[in-house]
């Protein structure tokens, strides 16, 4: 289980994430949502360590991360939001080298990534340098790396950016597969109909703080909203969409 | 008519600003790092030296005031190739800003700017760098120097005329550095395929940087009339157009000498073949190659017959070791310092044997003195110049996965990085001298020579390390920290003297059993020693570094 208790964090004294408590369980993928800005990532980045929270705490299995953050790291696979990648390496040494600084076995390894390029796709480009890969070829090393070590914890923050269809479903099946073996999954997108068929649980943030925290099915009962795009719209979007489209378009033909 | 007029030069002038700093990749930077703090430093250094240089010329001018004859070519020609060489190293650190890359094509082409600003915002650019890095290398000695250089017969006319021929001359003669090594990349660029032109443009950026080192530091003197017109040394001065511009100058300046005239000529020729060579291959790169730039991948995928991933102790080690070994093969930049720094040392080699007259070949018995200190500078240089590579970032953003992964201690790093250096660094010096002491020494001198090198990288490895709690290639940079670059060269020169002193006693103690096992015993002591010291320190050290930043007591009164 993985555990944020009064997590806060200021920028310049301005606050990214405000008080902001959840709980996600194994077994389950708990969604985690909010607008541009709302903090989303800047939690997800507290829960892998590497920033540092202003307050609260993140605990893992009940212990604190900052317990032994060694032994958290090696039960934690991440993809960050933004495909950042060592672009000078190709995608099989890249690899290579999350498997050697994971300390991995070196056979276990190379079949672990062999096998996962291949389900993947892009083992026929495995040598190739990452700077010509495209944002989906990227996003798939990034989903590798997270996952050959078979961690225990896995955070995804909105990991179906730049995949295709093909490949936005093979995920989409993966993390429901991941989590019906026991794995802790949370998972940060602005896809809601994606969000909706994978997620029974949703925590739902606007201006860095928690404004939902609940599953999707209860949410639905109790505000009474039939799709999860509803239930958003009502907690998380302050302005209406028609009007400003219509403002945007007023200023541009000005 | 006007606003566009307006338009396209408020256009130039944004992409000018923007290219100019192209010069520094300012992404590498720490979160405190401040780009112009990053350039002033730079200014800084170069202003210093000029200072520097400056100084002898305030001295006689306190004396005879003016060099009599021929005797101020030589101080002219020193002037000349030293701004050659300094606008020809940054033209070849500028090498990527040349050409419009992928980048500048997918975020200016959905603009509304032409071809044409975009090129001369370019060109405006990659001149204004040399152009400004000469200036500030030239700003006090160019005041001073031109006034001993006015011709003798000239009076007040003469002492009007020489700031503008000593400036025109250097700023002509860098002209014609940067336009040579434009053409050259030019000429690449449109004959090779652009995936073989991206390959073999990094060897030729090196080579080119190499050539130019080397030509600095090797080239003969000839800066009199007899060896101007000698004939055996009209071949060289063919290839040498530090000497064509020295010529200009005399020209100029109306101090022109009969046996100038010919290399006076050769230096218009060639600024003139040089400009326009580089102008068409610009210009064929731009309207030519532009569309085919954005259609044609980088690199194109490739199949690999054998895959090469070779084991470096553990899988940390390992795993270091070739992130090393692949940033310095593969990142331009990175190249490029480790040139610069190990292509000074070898000139410097180049040059210590020249003038001790002597070659580095085993005589009587014994190594070479020669020899000795070429291969302790080698193993200094080669350690510390990983040292200094190693703290040049790839890319700050990518880091993220080295600390979310990082499931063992920082002392278990800072071993990995221990066993990289010897590996990358000391290893291959230890190889090249055992080659070389195989091939032509006595076994027991060459045997303590190589114990005493052996040692010796221990020990350069060890005083790297004290202080480097890092990742190679993962640490933000901090524009204060370009202060080391300098330090180190000013120490090297310095300490050329002591590590001649040391070969010469090394050269003395090698012939005999008890002299070779002191030395090594020395050395052995000296780095188990350091070792412990960095041991010690690394004991302390919980977390790796990420991110330079100023210390405390700098950026806070700690009045909190």
């Amino acid at each position: 289980m993985l555990e944020v208790r009064h997590l806060r964090k200021r920028y310049s004294g301005i606050p990214a994430v405000d008080d902001v408590s959840f709980v996600a369980r194994a077994g389950e993928v708990t969604g985690y949502l909010g607008a541009n800005g709302s903090g989303k990532s800047t939690t997800m980045k507290m829960a892998t360590g590497l920033i540092e929270p202003t307050s609260g705490e993140i605990l893992f299995e009940g212990q604190p991360i900052k317990t032994d953050p060694m032994a958290y790291r090696q039960r934690l696979g991440y993809v960050p939001e933004e495909p950042h990648l060592y672009t000078h390496l190709s995608g099989m040494e890249y690899l290579v080298m999350v498997a050697e600084l994971r300390d991995i076995e070196r056979s276990c390894a190379s079949a672990r990534i062999h096998g996962l390029l291949r389900l993947f796709g892009i083992h026929g480009d495995r040598d190739v340098a990452m700077s010509s890969y495209s944002k989906g070829m990227r996003q798939k090393i990034l989903l590798s790396a997270a996952l050959m070590h078979n961690p225990d914890l896995i955070l995804l923050d909105e990991p179906f950016s730049g995949l295709d269809v093909g490949s936005s479903l093979i995920l989409r099946s993966l993390i429901k597969e991941l989590a019906a073996r026991g794995k802790i999954v949370l998972f940060s997108s602005h896809e809601l109909e994606t969000v909706e068929r994978l997620c029974s649980h949703v925590v739902i943030l606007h201006r860095g703080k928690v404004v939902a925290d609940d599953s999707i099915e209860r949410l639905r009962v109790l505000m009474a909203v039939p799709t999860l795009e509803g239930i958003f719209s009502q907690l998380a979007v302050e302005q209406d969409s028609e009007t400003i489209s219509r403002e945007i378009a007023d200023l541009i033909h000005a | 008519m006007h606003n566009d007029w307006a338009r396209r030069r408020l256009q130039f002038c944004t992409l000018y600003r923007v290219f100019l700093l192209r010069v520094v990749d300012l992404e590498l930077l720490s979160a405190d790092g401040d780009p112009t703090k990053l350039i002033g430093q730079f200014a800084t250094i170069f202003v210093t030296i000029s200072l520097f240089f400056t100084l002898p010329a305030l001295l006689m001018l306190m004396g005879t005031g003016s060099f009599p004859g021929t005797e101020g070519w030589t101080p002219e020609h020193f002037f000349i190739e030293t701004a050659m060489t300094c606008a020809g190293l940054i033209a070849v650190l500028d090498w990527e800003a040349a050409f419009p890359d992928k980048r500048d094509l997918l975020v200016l082409a959905p603009l509304p700017v032409r071809k044409s600003t975009l090129f001369l915002a370019k060109i405006a650019a990659l001149f204004a760098a040399p152009a400004l890095a000469v200036a500030a290398l030239n700003i006090f000695s160019g005041v001073a120097w031109p006034f001993l250089f006015r011709s003798g017969s000239g009076g007040l006319f003469g002492v009007l005329r020489v700031w503008p021929a000593y400036w025109i001359t250097l700023l002509v003669a860098g002209a014609f550095l940067v336009f040579a090594i434009l053409g050259i990349q030019g000429l690449a660029a449109n004959l090779l395929p652009r995936q073989l032109f991206l390959r073999f443009s990094a060897v030729l950026q090196a080579a080119v940087m190499c050539l130019l080192l080397i030509v600095y530091f090797v080239e003969p003197s000839l800066e009199s009339p007899a060896a101007l017109a000698a004939a055996q040394n009209q071949r060289i001065l063919a290839w040498l157009p530090s000497y064509w511009f020295l010529a200009l100058f005399n020209q100029l300046n109306g101090s022109m000498h009969p046996v100038l005239v010919p290399l006076a000529r050769r230096a218009w020729i060639g600024l003139g073949v040089s400009a326009l060579g580089a102008c068409t291959a610009l210009l064929l790169c731009y309207f030519r190659l532009m569309r085919r730039m954005v259609e044609q991948p980088d690199i194109l995928p490739q199949t690999r017959f054998v895959s090469w991933s070779p084991r470096f102790g553990n899988s940390l080690a390992g795993a270091i070791t070739r992130f090393t070994m692949r940033t310095l093969m593969r990142s331009r930049q990175h190249r490029m310092i480790l040139s610069f720094y190990l292509g000074v040392g070898i000139t410097i080699v180049v040059g210590y044997v020249k003038a001790m007259n002597r070659g580095l070949g085993s005589t009587r018995g014994t190594i070479s003195n020669s020899f000795l200190f070429a291969s302790i500078l080698m193993m200094i240089l080669t350690v510390v110049t990983l040292r200094v590579v190693a703290s040049i970032p790839i890319s700050l953003s990518a880091n993220w996965i080295i600390r979310v992964t990082q499931v063992r201690s920082a002392r278990d790093y800072h071993r990995a990085i221990r066993w990289s250096w010897l590996i990358l660094g000391v290893a291959p010096v230890m190889a090249s001298i055992a080659a070389f002491l195989m091939a032509a020494s006595p076994w027991r001198p060459a045997l303590g020579h190589f114990g005493v090198m052996f040692w010796l990288g221990i020990l350069l490895v060890e005083i790297c390390l004290y202080t480097f709690s890092k990742i190679p290639f993962t640490c933000s940079y901090l524009p204060g920290k370009a202060g080391i670059h300098f330090a180190f060269w000013v120490c090297v020169l310095l300490f050329i003297r002591l590590l001649h002193e040391a070969a010469e006693l090394e050269g003395r103690l090698l012939p005999g059993l008890l002299g070779s096992v002191l030395m090594i015993l020395i050395v052995a002591l000296a780095a188990i020693g350091m070792r412990h010291l960095s041991a010690s320190r690394a004991a302390l050290t919980e977390e790796l570094l990420f991110e330079e930043a100023y210390p405390a007591e700098i950026t806070s009164l700690g009045l909190g």
